[in-house]
């Protein structure tokens, strides 16, 4: 036996809904609006969320300190003769060199990521041969070996040669062996790159010896970094130090709700709920008023009425909400965000097979539907109560 | 003909139930991609500390949308003065803090 108050309600719900079916064709174009706008909405949160996440998972494995030679404004060559001043700071374990940058390959139109350093230097180094689909990572001694990432493989259409060439800066050509290949699903990492020794990444960028891209400095008590890069700030004041957490946190906000695209999505879907709430909220139709008025004379209360209009907008908005989160946990796993690529990486020629796979937190869902349902409620049921309000012979025009 | 006799509130409850059916095998979907992806976690990890790497490779066009965490706020606009930043990607990436 249900109880009468939710049989009552069942029943204003049934009229909802038979409401809604009498004016299908309306009601399926805000529902398809309206998903549509949450698809857009969730869609951006779920990806971001994702990168976020999968960021903030492997960062915390960057070096404690990254030390960069500025020069009016931009970066240049860092001097290897700092290792001796940063030796001098108590509590650094290790200091690596590292040369690292861009390879525009001018006949595919593609950035390459080339990254030169001793392997055998880095802490943590014992296992990257784990990161590999096939072959080792190259050795100190061994020249002109390199480790190759997915999209480079593709982009080099090396098929099944195991060598290339690369310009120098003076144009002559500088030959390389693939001595292993990253895993596909390091792709987030590595697609772009191509690793080799210090010496080769030297002699391929034509930088002198002496200097490097940047110093990786590791250190003995990872509670102590903010304290020796402050050290480091004053022992070396022309260079730039880059620690850890302030990675870290860079990921944490780099894709935001502020960015352009993030904030074209935001208004998009703000635009949509004024235009929606101002036409609701600049007054009923007149066979909106006239349903109101007939059920009144039936006697209907005023309160009934709201029920009807909020069980309306609870059925549309909450299909909207459901289909919309679905159809965007669906484009950004399965379809691996494939609308959003264009704008995710823009011009890019090499391009990472993404793997996301967010995870909505309750808060996630509540920011949608703060964004959605709640304006549409409101939109719909206030001028339903100013309706509802108006004695029924006025509004059948007695 | 079975639907035209259902009172409306069962016919959208049925309705409601397949959607969340959907959601329940997304769910369970998941679950298993996240244990896929606890494997390749590990090799992403190991590929972070081995290398030094400080940025995720997903943009390559730009080298502040390749290594956000590297660069500095003044790199898109370094090309010549008075330059400005005309990288799409540039649009989905924020300024990293500084």
């Amino acid at each position: 036996m249900i109880p009468k108050n939710i049989e009552k309600q069942l029943n204003i719900l049934d009229y909802a809904l038979s409401s809604l079916w009498r004016r299908r064709l309306k009601s399926l174009s805000v529902l398809l609006v309206f998903a549509a706008v949450i698809f857009l909405l969730a869609s951006f949160q779920m990806v971001t969320q994702a990168l976020t996440a999968k960021a903030k998972q492997l960062l915390v494995h960057t070096p404690e300190i990254t030390l960069q030679q500025m020069s009016a404004g931009r970066q240049e060559a860092i001097a290897l003769t700092y290792s001796h001043q940063l030796a001098e700071i108590f509590g650094i374990r290790k200091v690596v060199p590292r040369i690292w940058g861009y390879y525009f390959d001018e006949v595919r139109l593609a950035n390459y990521t080339i990254i030169g350093m001793d392997l055998s230097e880095i802490p943590g180094n014992a296992l990257l041969d784990t990161t590999l689909l096939s072959g080792t990572m190259p050795e100190k001694a061994e020249q002109g070996k390199v480790v190759v990432g997915q999209s480079i493989t593709k982009s080099l259409e090396l098929g099944g040669r195991l060598t290339f060439s690369l310009f120098r800066p003076d144009l002559s050509l500088k030959s390389f062996e693939i001595s292993g290949e990253f895993a596909p699903d390091t792709d987030i990492l590595s697609h772009d790159l191509i690793v080799m020794n210090l010496a080769d990444a030297r002699d391929l960028f034509s930088i002198p010896t002496g200097l490097a891209t940047d110093l990786c400095v590791y250190v003995t008590n990872p509670q102590e970094i903010e304290t020796i890069a402050k050290k480091i700030s004053a022992a070396l004041p022309g260079v730039r130090v880059l620690t850890r957490p302030q990675i870290q946190k860079t990921y944490q906000v780099v894709f935001g709700w502020r960015s352009g695209f993030g904030s074209i999505c935001l208004l998009a879907a703000l635009a949509a709920f004024a235009i929606l709430a101002w036409d609701k909220a600049s007054g009923l139709s007149p066979e909106e008023k006239r349903e109101i008025a007939i059920l009144k004379v039936l006697g209907w209360e005023t309160g009934d009425i709201l029920a009807v209009r909020f069980w309306e907008s609870v059925s549309v908005s909450g299909l909207a909400c459901l289909v919309g989160i679905t159809a965007a946990y669906i484009h950004v796993v399965y379809f691996a965000a494939s609308l959003f690529r264009p704008v995710l990486m823009g011009w890019s020629v090499l391009r990472p097979e993404l793997q996301l796979l967010p995870r909505l937190a309750a808060g996630d869902i509540l920011l949608i539907l703060a964004f959605t349902v709640i304006p549409y409620l409101a939109a719909t049921v206030i001028p339903a109560w100013r309706n509802a309000t108006v004695p029924a012979d006025a509004a059948l025009g007695g | 003909m079975i639907v035209k006799t259902m009172r409306p509130a069962l016919v959208f409850s049925i309705l409601l139930c397949l959607l969340l059916t959907v959601n329940g095998v997304l769910v369970l979907d998941s679950r298993l991609r996240g244990q896929d992806e606890k494997a390749s976690l590990a090799r992403l990890e190991t590929l972070t500390s081995g290398l030094g790497l400080t940025d995720l490779a997903v943009a390559t066009e730009a080298r502040y949308t390749r290594h956000p965490a590297v660069s500095d706020m003044m790199a898109p606009f370094m090309d010549h003065p008075g330059a400005i930043e005309h990288f799409p990607t540039g649009t989905f990436w924020l300024p990293p803090p500084r």
